[in-house]
């Protein structure tokens, strides 16, 4: 089981022990990478499964060695996800970066954990908005246009929409 | 950066550390808290004897009460710093706890018979002075708790920064009961609760950009 060598090689990190804690850091930087890659546009996954590395690094001591590892890491990588999901909602009115589009994974439909999951629980107005801006890379007015809404009406949606996907994800339960 | 450049960063820093511990953190809490009430004494600040003290019908409801407040809700804010650790329930037991212990305070007086009665037993000069008073004394416990915080994770902040505030609140009214002449329920709920309501609104802005992480 992943979850007890990650455990046992953190208790090892947490006494010092480089190797163990670069052993973890690798296995754990592919397991947050897959985690992100479901939740996220493609461009954000790298950057945020690398600012939670730092965290785990930063919070290593609030590890309690006589519990079970996975809903320590799964609760951190949910916190940072929740966050990364305000600060998109904070900034839609960014000018959108190139190669935002995330790809399909397939897994993601299925997931009750997934992006999608989460979105098909919003208004329809808000999931398309936010799918077409957010996801498929449309600017605002674009997304406008294809939809049949006014530039604001789309901003709105997406606002309350982002908004409604992070209470969603905190309501969830935790990944392990 | 790439991933491997950043793992080979942390790897090189490690350093050994000690796992956060539920009761390390109580014993500070405790400490500080200790320390606090002890200076009060001997700096004369609770000069009420114990023999007066206890001729007050409601001493024994303000202690008791604000007591096992801040003990549950200090408890309950030490633990929701640990990220895996969920404080709904516990909120729960401790807004119940609340409100039994204003209802059993009602008890202990007459309600008053109209505005001008109200007012007169409101006393507002001496009850901003309690409340200033109260508001100071939880000063120590919210600051020990919210560096207790920024050391830990809290994941739910709402509920750490109400448990946090409720905690030195309650700490704060405890610690004034020792030198507190009032003994009007009504005067205590409304002037008690402004004084706390002010450590709890300071942990509301406090904490959040202290803790965040």
């Amino acid at each position: 089981m992943a979850e007890d060598k990650w455990r046992t090689l953190m208790i090892a990190a947490q006494n010092g022990d480089a190797s163990a804690y670069r052993r973890l850091l690798v296995e754990l930087g592919s397991w947050l990478r897959s985690y992100y890659a479901r939740r996220l546009p493609a461009a954000m996954v790298d950057d945020l499964a690398q600012e939670v590395l730092l965290t785990i690094h930063a919070k290593r001591h609030t590890y309690d060695p006589s519990k079970p590892f996975g809903p320590w890491l799964g609760v951190i990588a949910r916190y940072k996800w929740i966050d990364r999901l305000r600060a998109m909602k904070d900034g839609i009115t960014d000018e959108l970066e190139e190669g935002l589009a995330a790809p399909d994974t397939g897994e993601a439909a299925h997931s009750a954990y997934t992006l999608d999951a989460l979105m098909s629980r919003l208004k329809p107005a808000q999931a398309n908005a936010i799918r077409l801006v957010k996801i498929e890379g449309l600017s605002v007015k674009e997304a406008a246009e294809r939809l049949g809404q006014t530039i604001a009406l789309v901003k709105v949606n997406i606002h309350r929409g982002l908004r409604q996907l992070s209470e969603l994800a905190r309501a969830e339960h935790h990944e392990f | 950066m790439s991933f491997e450049t950043l793992i080979d960063q942390l790897a090189d820093d490690l350093e050994p550390v000690r796992p956060r511990r539920f009761w390390s953190d109580a014993a500070i809490m405790a400490l500080i808290a200790g320390i606090e009430l002890a200076l009060l004494f001997a700096i004369g600040f609770a000069n009420l004897d114990m023999h007066r003290l206890e001729t007050q019908p409601t001493f024994g409801w303000r202690l008791v009460t604000l007591g096992l407040i801040s003990l549950a809700a200090g408890f309950a804010a030490i633990r929701s710093f640990d990220p895996t650790y969920s404080a709904k329930g516990a909120l729960r037991w401790i807004a119940a706890l609340v409100g039994v212990s204003v209802i059993g305070g009602m008890f202990l007086a007459s309600l008053p018979g109209g505005l001008a009665e109200l007012i007169q037993r409101l006393d507002w000069i001496d009850g901003i002075h309690c409340a200033s008073r109260i508001a100071g004394l939880s000063i120590p416990p919210l600051v020990g708790l919210m560096l207790l915080g920024r050391r830990g994770a809290p994941t739910d902040m709402r509920r750490s920064r109400l448990l946090v505030g409720v905690a030195a609140a309650a700490w704060g009214a405890f610690a004034f009961v020792f030198s507190c002449p009032f003994n009007d329920p009504v005067f205590i709920v409304t002037w008690y609760g402004l004084g706390c309501s002010v450590a709890v609104l300071a942990a509301r802005f406090i904490l959040p950009w202290l803790a965040r992480w």
